[in-house]
């Protein structure tokens, strides 16, 4: 089953040379601390906190539109900081997400319209349901499926994760084609 | 002859505040105290009349501050109504607040929603992605959470977030473009 392909126009994204396609509209606040690593696409009207913290974006990424991604923040015993943000490689956020997390790990999906809480840590191969709440300083197991608000596990995700989302993540990029 | 509906803005922002200009949408008369921090993004819409937002109040991304008429009303008609929002409160990333008295110590949570006949007291934490649109005065220290919207009281009102205040102090100015403190007003073109 072949993904749809995604046109866009080529004056409204920028590509970089590893690769990754960020969008003119998407607000990127201290682009000196954010790493993409390569063939991550970036869509309209996001926000990166890059300002607060650093946040590296592992490869072959998609966040889609009006996401806001914010390292959270933490009180240390000698002041407050905000901490340093780590996402994965192959992880597909939808639209509409807001992610607040410490780390998310490598082939995550990542519902529509979800919230995921201050410092949580979300593990390799999960996927988090559309309209998921997840409250702070939670921890997603592997190879799991979690929905509602409060999040609660709904049911084990197949072993097959990682080649699912390597699949969906590198025919995504493959499809989201520029037309001048 | 009826008005036009005015999109300019006027803003005045009290010493100590920061507002951060990227993506920001104002609309209407609206006055900002200090050390309130409003973060890219936000929108703050005085269309049914002016908006005074306390002092050190947090004011996240994407996070819309409404003052607009019940739909189906006719504008000509009405008078301006004030719209009043107390101190420290954190308005966190996606909320939409169109209450049109919030006390002090308030939190919404991210993508929360507060109707407009809600009154928010003192200490009230909404949870994420919760919806309030009844008619009513939520008591003080009440906390809403979750899909099915339960309710209970907390013993204490939520901590002051005094020490994130500072640092986004810090370090807003030097990454973003933040209007000064002053009045600042803005009147479109007319065509």
């Amino acid at each position: 089953m072949e993904l749809a392909e995604i046109f866009y126009k080529k004056s409204d994204f920028i590509e970089t040379t590893s690769g990754n396609k960020v969008c003119r509209r998407s607000i990127m606040c201290g682009s000196q601390n954010i790493v993409l690593q390569g063939k991550t696409i970036v869509m309209a009207d996001c926000i990166v906190r890059g300002d607060l913290a650093a946040v590296k974006i592992g490869k072959n990424c998609v966040i889609g539109e009006k996401c806001v991604i914010r390292p959270p923040f933490k009180k240390f015993a000698k002041g407050v900081a905000f901490f340093p943000m780590q996402i994965g490689d192959h992880v597909f956020i939808e639209d509409e997400c807001v992610i607040n997390a410490a780390t998310i790990g490598s082939y995550v999906h990542i519902g529509k319209n979800s919230v995921i809480g201050r410092r949580c840590i979300i593990m390799d191969c999960s996927y988090i349901l559309p309209n998921t709440v997840i409250p702070p300083e939670t921890v997603i197991p592997s190879y799991t499926v979690y929905g509602g608000s409060p999040s609660a596990f709904v049911e084990d995700f197949p072993e097959t994760a990682k080649e699912l989302m390597m699949d969906v993540t590198q025919s995504f990029y493959q499809n989201f084609r520029p037309i001048a | 002859m009826c008005p036009a509906i005015n999109t300019g803005y006027q803003v005045t922002i009290a010493p100590g505040a920061y507002v951060c200009e990227e993506r920001l949408q104002l609309v209407g008369e609206i006055s900002i105290g200090s050390k309130t921090i409003i973060h890219p993004g936000a929108s703050i819409i005085a269309e049914a009349g002016p908006i005074f937002i306390g002092d050190g109040n947090l004011i996240e991304e994407q996070c819309v501050i409404a003052n607009r008429f019940p739909s189906g009303i006719d504008k000509d008609q009405m008078n301006q109504v004030v719209m009043i929002i107390g101190n420290n409160n954190v308005f966190e990333v996606g909320s939409l607040c169109e209450a049109l008295k919030v006390g002090d110590n308030n939190i919404l949570e991210c993508k929360a929603q507060v109707g407009r006949s809600v009154t928010l007291t003192s200490g009230c934490v909404i949870g994420s992605m919760c919806s309030l649109t009844t008619n009513e005065t939520l008591p003080e220290n009440t906390v809403i959470f979750g899909s099915d919207h339960q309710r209970r009281t907390m013993p204490d009102r939520p901590a002051f977030q005094t020490h994130q205040l500072d640092f986004l102090a810090r370090i807003l100015p030097t990454s973003h473009y933040v209007l000064k403190h002053g009045t600042k007003s803005h009147t479109p073109a007319s065509t």
